[in-house]
């Protein structure tokens, strides 16, 4: 297949409609697949001018050429395993690998499948719910994944269904010069129950655009943790739209460690009264690597309540973007919503920019945000140096105890000792380097 | 045990300690005293390593080893302790996990083995009783959100559980209320012996009923101006430190 330069629409086109050809779907998701190639082409390559872009420069794409990932071996001990029973999909590449899958038991209604599998057995389920919620329409990352992919994941929890199990979503990507559009599709109707784990890995210099797309009916209660360890070469740039009904609960882990330039753009809309979100952001830079993170969460009904903590430790010349706007709308009254963001820099060279926002349009909420970039403490390095603690032990407890706080609020115990050992392998090193 | 020697130490340029000399024995206590911003913190902070502080003169010896030229935790490791008056929160750090990593990088700088969990639990449980320090402090993050008595009580615990050589309490009464004035006092007392020195920072002579002093030492403008024995504790009390000022104008509002 002939690599398709990022940029051309017209190339773009071409391979649009080799690819819808192949593709046996119903109407409805061909329709969705035009509408989306029609605002990427409206879109077309953000540009730093563009004041969302302006500090993540993607325009190096325009001049890349991606092939379609095609179909890859991957061992199974290089996927991220989770410890103790639960459910797993496995991607390579955006495409299902049911050998490397495993379901354990499901309750009778739920369906949890690859997109594939379910437009067999349920297309109805998921024309419904495919690329229905709002946000993201300015983001033409999302539209060439909603244009262009593949396959990816289906959940769908009836009412009142609890799944048990922990489910664990891979998504491997493996190629040179290769794009993969990983999907995944979450709807939780009334009261039902899940925790969810989304892994992103890989090995290559390739794209990786992944969008997710979650619903909560009333009352229903997700854990979700997305966690990107792309490849150090790797470009990631992700989407993930949130829909929340009446009290219902939305817990997201985000920790962002891979890839080269990595941006994950999230809007979540706080649709029902008494709805209650909650983000909990990592994002680890070094040597040259840009860690983004957008944020817009918005507040429609009253007695919503938001909270954001999103935390930053950055190495060498890494950088890291973040932008997180709370917007209230006029009858969102008595709307509680904080964001806090904070960056802790390892290295004279590291750059954050934070940009916290408030846009508020009702007049009796309690909104509040704020932000810190700053190096380690010298007095807390010299208090633990003083109790015979070397310098460099000490700045990583420091750096540590700093990371942790966004590790320790998972419940899911397997990944939490997981990622604890990745915070510790990652920053003890890290900080013996002299700032 | 420790010889300071003309020590002259400035911050930003500005001379703080103006030629200090102390020589404290193993088996002793000294009390410093000396009015707000007389440079009592300075002297413990260069004591103890802290960063900011330039020496521009004179030596500060610590069991025959130049003190000036180690690194903080070097000098830890060696035996100097440092209470400090107003310890630091350190949040995310465990407080259990901390004194451990302390206690085992000062066992390994001296080559013995590393604690194991249970050894260490009994030092700790029994340290604990001694300062009546509540379990629940241990699981807390280092000082996050103690009060400022309990920090103080704190500081002694870790003395207690690291067992220094030479310790410098920089104002641990301040803040105490008197039943833990007087379990501090204890815990002092209880590591008091032949072996070990102390220099006890305090405003009060009510502290050194309790930790009796083998010198008193008056500093004053980044010097000592007076040394005696624990009875200069209580004229100090009375008469304040208008005696030793040189400024008239400062005498007067210290009289006042
Ligand atoms: N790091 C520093 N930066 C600037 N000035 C300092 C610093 N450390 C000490 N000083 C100044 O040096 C002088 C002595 O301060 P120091 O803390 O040693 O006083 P002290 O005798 O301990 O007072 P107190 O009884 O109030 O604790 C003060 O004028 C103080 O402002
Ligand atoms: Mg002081």
């Amino acid at each position: 297949m002939a690599a398709t330069a990022f940029a051309d629409a017209a190339q773009y086109h071409r391979e649009f409609e080799d690819f819808a050809a192949k593709r046996n779907e119903p109407d409805g998701l061909l329709q969705l697949r035009r509408q989306a190639l029609q605002r990427l082409e409206t879109l077309g390559l953000p540009s730093s001018r563009q004041e969302t872009w302006r500090f993540t420069d993607v325009a190096a794409l325009g001049q890349m050429a991606f092939q379609r990932a095609g179909d890859a071996p991957v061992a199974a001990d290089r996927l991220p395993l989770l410890e103790g029973p639960h459910h797993r999909l496995v991607f390579v590449n955006g495409r299902f690998a049911p050998g490397l899958s495993r379901l354990q038991h499901l309750p009778d209604e739920a369906l949890v499948a690859s997109l594939g599998q379910a437009l067999l057995t349920h297309p109805e389920r998921v024309v419904a719910s495919l690329d229905q919620l709002k946000g993201l329409a300015d983001n033409p990352f999302a539209a060439r994944n909603s244009a262009f992919w593949e396959d990816g994941a289906f959940v769908y929890l009836p009412r009142g269904v609890v799944l048990d199990l922990p489910l664990h979503l891979i998504f491997f990507a493996s190629g040179e010069d290769t794009a993969s559009y990983p999907r995944t599709l979450i709807v939780l109707e009334e009261a039902a129950q899940s925790a969810l784990v989304v892994d992103y890995r890989g090995q290559g210099r390739y794209l990786n655009c992944p969008m997710t797309e979650i619903s909560l009916g009333s009352g229903a209660v997700l854990d979700f943790h997305l966690i990107q360890e792309d490849d150090p070469q790797a470009w990631h740039l992700g989407g993930l739209r949130l829909q929340q009904e009446q009290n219902s609960r939305f817990t997201g882990h985000l920790l962002s460690a891979g890839g080269l330039l990595t941006r994950t753009d999230i809007y979540g809309l706080l649709a029902g009264e008494g709805a209650e979100c909650h983000w909990y952001g990592l994002t680890l830079v070094k040597d040259r690597q840009l860690g983004d993170q957008h944020l817009l969460l918005e507040h429609a009904k009253p007695h919503g309540n938001s909270r954001q903590l999103f935390k930053g430790v950055l190495e060498d010349k890494g950088r890291i973007v973040f932008d997180g706007l709370i917007r209230v709308q006029q009858h969102a009254q008595k709307t509680d919503a904080n964001q806090q963001n904070r960056n802790l820099l390892l290295s004279r060279q590291a750059l954050a920019h934070s940009n916290p926002r408030l846009e508020i349009l009702a007049d009796d909420v309690k909104c509040s945000h704020g932000s810190t970039v700053g190096f380690l403490d010298p007095d807390a390095l010299f208090y633990l140096r003083a109790r015979g603690i070397g310098l460099a032990e000490a700045q990583s407890m420091l750096v540590y105890a700093f990371a942790n706080e966004i590790v320790e609020h998972i419940k899911l115990a397997p990944l939490r000792e997981r990622l604890e050992q990745l915070l510790s392998e990652r920053l003890y090193p890290a900080a013996e380097r002299k700032v | 045990m420790l010889e300071i020697k003309n020590l002259h130490a400035s911050v930003d340029g500005r001379e703080i300690l103006n030629g200090i000399d102390l020589s404290i024995q193993a088996g002793e206590v000294h009390a410093l005293m000396g009015p707000n911003g007389s440079g009592k913190s300075t002297l413990a902070n260069v004591i103890a390593g802290r960063e900011g502080y330039e020496v521009t003169a004179g030596e500060v010896l610590f069991l025959g080893k130049n003190l000036l030229e180690l690194a903080p935790e070097e000098r830890a490791r060696a035996g100097l302790f440092l209470a400090f008056q107003y310890p630091v929160e350190i949040p995310g750090v465990n407080n259990l996990y901390f004194l451990k990593a302390a206690a085992n990088a000062i066992r390994k700088s001296r080559g013995e083995p590393e604690l194991d969990a249970m050894e260490f639990w009994e030092t700790v449980h029994q340290r604990m009783e001694l300062v009546k320090m509540d379990e629940s402090m241990l699981k807390r993050p280092v000082n996050e959100g103690f009060s400022g008595g309990e920090k103080k009580r704190n500081e002694i615990f870790q003395m207690a559980v690291l067992e220094p050589r030479f310790a410098v309490l920089d104002e641990t009464d301040s803040g105490l209320d008197i039943d833990a004035l007087k379990v501090v006092s204890d815990g002092v007392n209880a590591l008091r012996g032949p072996e070990r020195g102390f220099l006890v920072i305090t405003h009060y002579q009510r502290l050194l009923e309790y930790i009796v002093p083998d010198r008193v030492h008056v500093l004053i403008n980044g010097r000592i101006v007076r040394s005696g024995g624990k009875e200069l504790a209580l004229e100090l009390e009375e008469q304040g430190y208008a005696l030793y000022s040189k400024e008239p104008g400062r005498a007067r509002r210290a009289n006042a």
